[in-house]
């Protein structure tokens, strides 16, 4: 922990931690300073230039100046506000005057800046460029035109999501007269001679982005350069009612906006025309911004079908459900369950509770301690078990921001290879391990980072016995000097000249070398490789993924994640497997399997209550109702409906039970019987963040402590490794469930995902044969991905992929050609 | 009067010039002479010469004042505020409007609605447009805030219909294409001001 | 005082006499509101009725159309039978004071129509020798009218009128009677032929000269009478709605409104006979034509005090009328008299 300081900005004592910018220092205590292209956890950028303040005397950038003991800040001057006044000056030159037909106006911060600076008046020109709109993916649209190039989509990418899709391009604009250097103000002349240079293009050199499509440089633009295709001129930003929401999609539980607006002029109906979210402190993914319309326009209240539904509740022997529900909705379930002893199952929160509370037998808490926003302030974090690219996309945007940000390190363990994780830093080391090995990776992240003094000995002795040490021909270079004779050709002169010469020499060294790291397909210069990756590191951070839960070894798995977190100044998060994963395994009390007549909440049954237009019962979708969410940073997160829904809800069924509420958020103070949970009422929820960043949304479970037993561990075993044909149950990004796939902005289709060398080897279509039973795909090729594991995806709940893969996640199957 | 004098609202303190009427009659005498003055004064024949000169005028000396609507009709004055005209531009015949949303916003009674969308020549196209006639109060504002001139208050005064949504829709109020010559500019709300080059700064444009 | 020997009246050349007076008095009532409105909107330099014929000369028609379809309302508490018959009476009395008023010269129709070839038809359907007496009573009969038209129909507004018709109709009879005395005395007869022959000595034999005050106070009188601008008290329609026409309409409304325009026509009829001379050749004018030319005037006359005076009050109507109006008259009576001995 660095320490606290105090300085002053404008006359007002600020105390800030040490090393942070002068800029944040400002917003956290509701000093404005302008600024442009900075994005609060992003590195500075450095192209707008209007942040200058004066800062001890010297004209510094509020963006990228560390605060000092002492610091006295004046955030403007007469100087100050020319230099600012040019700057928007130069930005408004050639700005297209299309204000009225622009999507951002209203939102726009050059709209915004021009009036707050108060340019009234032009002092420059150049000739413009032409510059044609661009639609850079599916989703993206470019309008080069409107750019600033203020580079916040750059940094943005970059920094946070880890795509680097973008990046600047030659522009083709004329040179600014050379006059204007001395006419000019310094830092407007500056970055007008670059902004007048360049303009966004796609990194990989064609005209469109590779990317994960999750239109976050839309939510940073700060001008109408980028919008996505979609909304392109559909509405005005004014028109549309914001409402706050925590998005359903994955555990992340991203703090989000649902923009409505009447349909048309035809049709009143409300109608969710964008996503939106508080870019500097929470980035969405694709799913999460353009995976919107999945809500269940239920034609009215079906009575006939409401009776026979609530006639299903009570006869069900049990109720099949996902968990891309509320916890108010779980907690309904649970009420049902102690009332008529109906079976609840649920099959990735079931593994996920079991995982839990086998690590809560082994740690003594019922909840792993940290959470994401903890761990990006880490600078070293390890990823085991979680396929990064898909499970969840902020686990993944916090390993890369760890990496870009703090000048972090990563260790990835994953049987199936992922090149964007490889590419997210220079210090990612990435093992691509058999598929059942994972005990063995934790087992060399025990050995790698565990204070010896605080394992048990036995622990210790296996671990040592990895260990070997052999002699290794090194070959090393030494610079030698080599003394010769050299003869003047003139005068025939002889003299001596000495010179360094490098030479290759052989040497023999005594190597320590990890069984453990091999195993697990390490290189073989892994230690060495370690012993830089560890260099000025403070912070430690291990993310647990899904692989773990749905594992033969489940239970020691998760005693050796206590048994780190215990013995390693390591902090620990998990990934629950689904948007409301942890709500659920902490609400109720699951069933492993079901049997009897069963009811489907947005899954298979005899009777199918669904949200997704399909079933026997039309239910709210998760834009069409009030609840929480409890997400993967373990607080309990209030969402609204940005929509109208018609039909029932599964509270006017307990009601029709005689166990229901006046309403659905009624429940949410009940839900403090539950582990971890507060009494708290649904309306006095926040949601929202504070200017300097502080997550101000719903509340942080309590993590209680409880008995602990000893660890006992099992030594890992390395037969349960599959070899061979094996697919891997995990979706595409941007798809999560039914909901994510409803929406019509998702493109990515439901098949067998594989890397490109192995779908061009199977074909265009495929039989896979699971042994208990046989499914066709249609193979998609996907560059993400490298090796022979192909990838089921599971977000069609129709397809019942869980069933199919049982208790694992990796699964033996044979594939043939159709 | 002026402006200042017709705002003084202090009743009494106006200089009001009092009608001299005679002194009501008390005696007998008095009424008499009263009525006598009256009756041979000839104010009755003032009135009847009056009336027939009128007449004579109007038949012979073309003072006339009957306008034969409806088919005469008396200019309307710009700052009439009737149903809304959509105009076009002189050039080309496209319709002005950008579909900027300001009028939505502006408008008052919330009457205002239009649909959007990005047309096949990257241009945000108006796809539908309609005013709620039933809401509107002709207030002017959407024709104040319009920076196209697109929307303006056109001289229909004459609003009786079958249904109000006769008029409501972007199609009724569009100038039709082929009276695009005797589209005329509108000089009331909105209208920009007869100074406003003087209000502008320019902009250098030294290319 | 007998005239050139005149055919002899036929009770046929009565009957066609009658027949002309109800068909062309009331055409002339109904073409009377057209010129009214006409009249009324040149001085208002209006253009008036245009649409309907040309120079709307065929409003009366359609108005005619109107009034004879509309629905006929009788009000439920009214006394439907006193109701229906106030019309009638008004209308009635209206055409019959018609009878001893000489309305057109008089002609012999030509011997080649069929039928009637030959026929005397005489200037007056009844000359009889109280003609002036007649008329006077008749039109107070009329009286009647409105007066039980307005208390027949259970409207309060309908009594009103019909009280102020009862003050206004007897009082003003008073001023009639009397001020026609005097040219009475003049000619020493009551039939308006003798009248006629009284003025044949051109426009100075006119009684007009002899009787102007008689004169202005049958014309003040005539328009009470006739229920005229500014003494059209008994249908007021800012005090009281439309008095005792209140609850009329179509052809019943339309039978008060004949009658009115055709006691205009009477009286326009026994001011021109009695005052201005009759039907006597007028130089190169023929009598037909001045006669039509008189009446004219006295009714545009009446038009013409409508736009340009106001109403008066009742009250003022009454002192009008006792102190003012009858006094004058009984002074003229006298002074006549003592000419006339002198």
């Amino acid at each position: 922990m660095s320490n606290d300081i105090t300085m002053k900005i404008d006359g007002i004592e600020c105390v800030a931690a040490e090393g942070e910018y002068i800029l944040n220092v400002a917003r956290a205590n509701n000093i404005f300073i302008p600024a442009i292209c900075y994005l609060t956890r992003c590195s500075p950028t450095l192209a707008c230039r209007i942040c200058l303040v004066e800062a001890d005397g010297k004209r510094v950038y509020s963006c990228n100046t560390k605060v000092k003991e002492g610091m006295e800040v004046t955030v403007t001057n007469q100087e100050i506000l020319e230099e600012r006044r040019a700057i928007m000056e130069v930005y408004d030159v050639n700005h297209p005057l299309q204000c009225g037909v622009c999507d951002q106006s209203g939102e726009c911060e050059l709209q915004n800046y021009t009036l707050e600076i108060g340019v009234d008046s032009q002092t420059y020109s150049i000739p413009d460029t032409k510059r044609e709109a661009a639609n850079w993916s599916s989703v993206l649209h470019y309008d080069p035109g409107l750019c600033i190039v203020c580079e916040r989509c750059v940094t943005v990418c970059k920094d946070m999501i880890g795509d680097s899709a973008l990046k600047t391009g030659p522009r083709g604009g004329e040179g600014i007269n050379k006059d204007a250097k001395d006419t000019m103000p310094k830092d407007a002349y500056a970055m007008w001679n670059k902004l007048q240079k360049s303009v966004i293009v796609p990194s990989n050199g064609t005209g469109e982005t590779n990317c994960s499509d999750c239109g976050e440089c839309i939510a940073v633009c700060p001008v109408g350069a980028l919008v996505s295709r979609d909304f392109v001129y559909q509405s005005n930003a004014w028109e549309l009612k914001r409402v706050p929401a925590t998005c359903a999609h994955c555990s992340s539980g991203c703090q989000i906006y649902y923009e409505t607006k009447h349909t048309s002029i035809g049709d009143t109906s409300e109608k969710i025309y964008r996503v939106t979210n508080e870019w500097n402190y929470v980035s969405l993914c694709g799913a999460g911004r353009f995976g919107y319309d999945f809500e269940n326009r239920a034609e009215g209240k079906n009575k006939e079908a409401f009776d026979k539904a609530v006639e299903a509740l009570q006869k069900a022997d049990s109720i099949r459900f996902n968990s891309v529900i509320t916890n108010e909705e779980a907690l309904m379930l649970q009420t049902l369950k102690e009332k008529f002893g109906t079976k609840l199952v649920n099959p990735d929160a079931f593994a996920f509770q079991k995982f839990l509370k086998a690590y809560s037998r082994s740690s003594g808490k019922t909840l792993y301690g940290s959470d994401f926003k903890e761990i990006m302030k880490s600078d070293f974090v390890i990823s085991v078990g979680c396929a990064l690219h898909n499970d969840n996309p902020n686990a993944r945007y916090a390993f890369n921001n760890i990496q870009k940000m703090n000048k972090g390190a990563g260790l990835y363990f994953h049987p199936v290879a992922d090149p964007l994780i490889a590419s997210l830093g220079k210090s990612v080391e990435c093992f691509t391990h058999k598929p059942g090995l994972e005990e063995a990776a934790l087992y060399l992240v025990l050995d790698l980072f565990a204070k010896r003094e605080r394992l048990p000995q036995d622990t210790i002795d296996y671990l040592d016995s990895f260990h070997s040490k052999i002699t290794k021909t090194v070959q090393e270079k030494v610079m030698e000097d080599v003394t010769e004779t050299v003869t003047d050709a003139k005068t025939g002169e002889s003299k001596e000249v000495t010179k360094k010469v490098p030479k290759t020499i052989e040497k023999e060294i005594v190597v320590d070398e990890n069984r453990l790291a091999l195993l697990l397909g390490g290189k073989g210069d892994f230690a060495e490789t370690f012993q830089d990756m560890m260099k000025k590191k403070e912070r430690f951070s291990l993310i647990i993924g899904e692989d773990l839960y749905f594992h033969t070894k489940a239970e020691n798995l998760a005693a050796l994640v206590a048994l780190i977190e215990s013995s390693c100044d390591i902090e620990i998060v998990m990934v629950p497997p689904k948007t409301n994963s942890l709500g659920v395994a902490l609400i109720c009390d699951l069933d492993e399997s079901a049997e009897g007549y069963c009811v489907g909440y947005n899954e298979k049954g005899d009777f199918r209550l669904s949200a997704l237009g399909d079933g026997d019962l039309d239910m709210p979708a998760m834009n069409q109702q009030e609840g929480t969410l409890t997400n993967m940073n373990k607080r309990v997160l209030p969402t609204n409906a940005a929509l109208e829904y018609n039909g029932y809800e599964l509270n006017d069924m307990m009601v029709a039970l005689e166990i229901g509420k006046h309403l659905t958020i009624d429940w949410t103070p009940m839900l403090a019987g539950k582990r971890g949970f507060k009494k708290a009422n649904f309306d006095e929820l926040p949601n929202g963040y504070t200017n300097s960043g502080v997550e101000n949304r719903g509340y942080a479970l309590e993590n209680i402590s409880t008995h602990a037993e000893a660890i006992q561990l099992q030594k890992f075993d390395e037969s349960i490794a599959l070899e061979g044909e094996i697919a891997y149950r995990c979706n595409p990004q941007r798809q999560f469930n039914d909901f994510s796939d409803k929406a019509h902005q998702i493109f990515e289709e439901y098949g067998l995902y594989a890397s490109t060398a192995k779908a061009e080897s199977l074909g265009g279509k495929v039989e896979v044969d699971f042994g208990s039973s046989k499914m066709i795909f249609e193979v998609i090729s996907d560059d993400s991905i490298e090796g022979e594991i192909v990838r089921v995806p599971d977000f069609k709940s129709e397809k019942d992929i869980y069933t199919l893969f049982g208790e694992d996640r990796y699964k033996n199957v044979i594939i043939r050609k159709v | 009067m002026s402006l200042e004098e017709f705002k003084n609202r202090n009743v009494g303190q106006q200089t009001y010039k009092m009608v001299q009427s005679d002194p009501t009659p008390k005696t007998g005498k008095e009424q008499f002479e009263q009525v006598v003055r009256r009756a041979f004064k000839g104010e009755l024949f003032v009135g009847l010469y009056v009336t027939l000169r009128e007449m004579i005028n109007a038949l012979f000396r073309g003072e006339m004042h009957t306008i034969k609507y409806p088919f005469e009709k008396l200019p309307i004055s710009p700052r009439y505020r009737a149903i809304h005209d959509m105009l076009r531009l002189l050039e080309s015949g496209h319709y002005r409007c950008i579909g900027c949303g300001l009028c939505e916003k502006i408008c008052i009674s919330n009457c205002i609605k239009m649909d959007t969308r990005y047309d096949e020549n990257q241009r945000k196209e108006v796809s539908e447009y309609t005013i709620n006639f039933g809401r509107c109060i002709f207030c002017g504002y959407c024709a104040e805030v319009c920076p196209e001139l697109a929307i303006v208050h056109g001289a229909r005064y004459e609003t009786a219909s079958e249904q109000r949504a006769s008029f409501s829709l972007f199609e009724d109020m569009l100038t039709p294409i082929d009276a695009l010559k005797l589209q005329q500019e509108y000089d009331g709300f909105g209208a920009i001001s007869p100074n406003a080059d003087q209000n502008i700064k320019k902009t250098p444009l030294a290319y | 005082m007998e005239a050139a020997v005149l055919p002899e009246v036929t009770s046929a050349g009565v009957i066609i006499k009658a027949i002309i007076i109800l068909a062309v008095i009331a055409a002339i009532a109904g073409f009377g509101t057209f010129i009214e409105r006409k009249v009324l909107a040149f001085m208002q330099r209006r253009l008036g009725p245009m649409h309907v014929g040309p120079y709307g000369i065929l409003q009366l028609v359609a108005d005619g159309i109107k009034l004879f379809t509309k629905e006929d309302i009788v009000p439920q508490h009214s006394n439907k039978i006193i109701f229906k018959i106030a019309p009638v009476i008004t209308a009635a009395t209206a055409f019959i004071a018609l009878a001893s008023v000489p309305v057109f010269p008089d002609f012999t129709i030509p011997q080649w129509v069929p039928l009637l070839g030959g026929v005397f038809v005489p200037s007056i359907a009844a000359d009889i020798n109280i003609g002036i007496l007649f008329v006077l009573g008749m039109m107070a009969a009329g009286l009647y009218g409105p007066l039980l038209a307005g208390m027949a129909q259970a409207n309060k507004w309908g009594i009103i009128g019909s009280a102020r018709t009862a003050i206004q109709f007897l009082s003003y009879e008073v001023v009639t009677g009397l001020s026609i005395l005097a040219p009475i005395m003049l000619v020493g007869s009551l039939s308006l032929v003798d009248f006629n022959t009284y003025q044949t000595g051109g426009l100075t034999s006119w009684i007009l000269w002899q009787q102007p005050v008689a004169f202005v106070l049958f014309l003040i009188a005539g328009f009470a009478e006739t229920n005229r601008t500014p003494f059209d008290l008994l249908e007021h329609e800012a005090e009281i709605i439309s008095g005792y026409a209140t609850e009329y309409s179509g052809l019943r409304w339309g039978l008060f409104f004949i009658g009115e325009y055709a006691n205009m026509v009477t009286v326009s009829i026994l001011a021109a006979v009695v005052f201005m001379g009759g039907y006597n050749d007028l130089g190169f004018l023929p009598g037909w034509l001045m006669i039509i030319l008189k009446i004219a005037f006295v009714f545009f006359f009446m038009l013409w005090v409508r736009a340009s005076w106001p109403h008066i009050r009742p009250d003022q109507l009454m002192w009008l009328c006792w102190k003012v109006l009858m006094p004058i008259a009984v002074i003229n009576v006298v002074i006549t008299g003592l000419f006339m001995m002198v």
